[in-house]
């Protein structure tokens, strides 16, 4: 599902370009948010509550609330709802705060 | 309010919360604290809680080693029902000049002298402790593995809970507007809420303390500079000691729940209370930081904030009595008051009794400026 048409904006579909989520392929519109484009595929758990590890999904859409937070082309906490999708894009879903550099144990 | 008060402790932050515990414990029936804001207002609840004994002073160096004994052990002696956080992982200081590298050489000389456990690390040494450090210019390293961090607002509140069971009375949102004395006496503390009769005030207001001074003709050389500092997200683990960095004049350091704080000292930065942020200071934050870890170019910063150092003429504590003003004591610990405060408040209320104090802080007083007798601490940013 996309929004079509809208009051005020406009959005000017990009060409289809191929992402993977996860490691499987998806199909998405150049340019439209990240979160956009898992959304039309019917993806909708983004990240997991700190605390209990719960389900969360597209919720602010403005790149506040953290809720859409993940790992793309490696980089940990990206907005993926305010995150140009481009082709070839690796997006994955981020376990615990997100891993920059090699890691150690605290 | 209370009419009158055996000490009145003005601030509420780190120091003067452990200044009025440790009066109680000595047996001060009625201590009062008065601070003007919050509890943890000040520099307190801006600071970035580093704890270090690596200093260039023997005194700077003294009062944090016995502050650590203290943090060791403070939520059971405070009986705290939470946890101040302190945590020991190390303190990193890297010099990328052989200026800065003899200057760590220096202060390790100082150290062992004091039984301080302060290593010298190779290069190979630096890149296992923290992997994502970009080694290419370090020329020198040391490292605490006993220093490291809290959490000030828990400290703060370990004290001021302690306090107020042993019957410590805080007056929030009262500001201390004057005093009054007779001849070079002080007889009474002017708020904005009323008097109270006092013969003994402790300044512990940090940043503001030559303000207080002033309301008591006492003319005192420490100026408020801002320190502005910011916040990252929560990441996983990565960084463990607490980074700082001479040349960027810089500190890095990984807290509890996974945020990065990281902040500089800015040499060009006027004297004055001042609570504004800059951008210009994230933008050259950040390529300092990036600078020492290439990763953190991946991280998002959530926070920024300014609080202020007071900043003293040799860099060193202000500690005790002031001549010219009887019944005025300084609590202050300029710009590393957080980590010096469980001390600090132990110093101060032998003082203001009259004991003998665990260390010598007569070196300490402010009466040193006058007589040009400073000591001056090499190891700051
Ligand atoms: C960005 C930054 C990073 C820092 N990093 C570190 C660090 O890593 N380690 C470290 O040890 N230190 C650090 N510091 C320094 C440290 O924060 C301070 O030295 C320390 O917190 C001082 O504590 P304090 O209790 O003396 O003063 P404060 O916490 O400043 O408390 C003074 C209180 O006095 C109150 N007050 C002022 N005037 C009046 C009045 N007229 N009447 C009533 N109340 C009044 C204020 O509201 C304030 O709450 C840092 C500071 C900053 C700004």
């Amino acid at each position: 599902m996309r929004i079509q048409n809208h009051p005020i904006l406009k959005f000017e579909k990009g060409r289809r370009v191929i992402f993977t989520f996860n490691g499987a392929e998806v199909e998405g519109c150049e340019g439209e948010p990240i979160a956009a484009a898992l959304h039309a595929a019917g993806i909708r758990v983004l990240s997991h509550s700190r605390n209990y590890k719960r389900p969360r999904g597209f919720w602010c859409a403005i790149g506040n609330c953290s809720s859409c937070n993940m790992r793309v082309n490696g980089v940990p906490n990206v907005r993926a709802c305010v995150e140009p999708l481009l082709d070839g894009m690796i997006v994955e879903t981020q376990q615990g705060e997100g891993a920059v550099g090699s890691g150690i144990d605290g | 309010m209370i009419k009158s008060a055996d000490v009145v402790v003005i601030g509420g932050g780190s120091i003067g919360c452990a200044t009025a515990y440790n009066l109680a414990r000595l047996g001060f029936k009625n201590v009062v604290v008065l601070e003007k804001g919050y509890i943890c207002r000040g520099s307190t609840g801006r600071c970035a809680a580093g704890i270090r004994q690596q200093w260039g002073t023997e005194m700077n160096c003294l009062i944090s080693r016995y502050s650590i004994r203290h943090f060791e052990v403070m939520n059971e002696s405070l009986e705290y029902d939470g946890d101040v956080e302190f945590r020991q992982n190390g303190y990193l200081m890297v010099s990328y000049s052989q200026k800065e590298a003899a200057m760590l050489k220096e202060n390790l000389k100082l150290h062992e002298k004091l039984g301080i456990p302060v290593r010298f690390l190779s290069v190979d040494d630096v890149k296992e402790i923290v992997p994502v450090i970009n080694t290419e210019r370090i020329v020198a390293s040391t490292i605490c593995m006993e220093d490291g961090q809290a959490n000030p607002f828990k400290v703060t509140d370990a004290y001021y809970r302690a306090a107020g069971r042993l019957g410590v009375k805080f007056y929030t949102y009262t500001e201390v507007t004057g005093f009054k004395k007779e001849g070079e006496k002080i007889t009474a503390v002017v708020t904005d809420k009323g008097e109270i009769a006092t013969s003994a005030v402790v300044n512990a207001t940090g940043p503001y303390a030559k303000f207080i001074s002033a309301m008591l003709g006492h003319d005192l050389p420490v100026e408020p500079e801002r320190h502005q500092i910011v916040v990252t997200e929560p990441l996983d683990p990565f960084l463990r000691p607490l980074v700082m960095n001479f040349f960027h004049n810089s500190y890095c350091q990984q807290v509890l729940n996974g945020s990065v704080l990281a902040g500089y000292g800015n040499p060009d930065e006027p004297k004055g209370i001042n609570y504004d942020c800059s951008w210009q200071f994230i933008k050259e934050l950040a390529a300092k930081i990036v600078d020492q870890f290439p990763v953190m170019k991946e991280v998002n910063i959530v926070r920024q904030w300014s609080g202020h150092y007071g900043i003293s003429p040799d860099g060193q504590p202000v500690l005790g009595t002031v001549p010219g003003v009887e019944g005025y004591y300084l609590a202050l610990g300029c710009g590393k008051g957080f980590m010096l405060s469980p001390m600090i408040g132990e110093l101060i209320a032998q003082c203001v009794a009259g004991q003998d104090t665990t260390l010598p802080i007569g070196i300490l007083n402010v009466r040193r400026f006058k007589k040009g007798e400073l000591i001056v601490e090499p190891a700051v940013v």
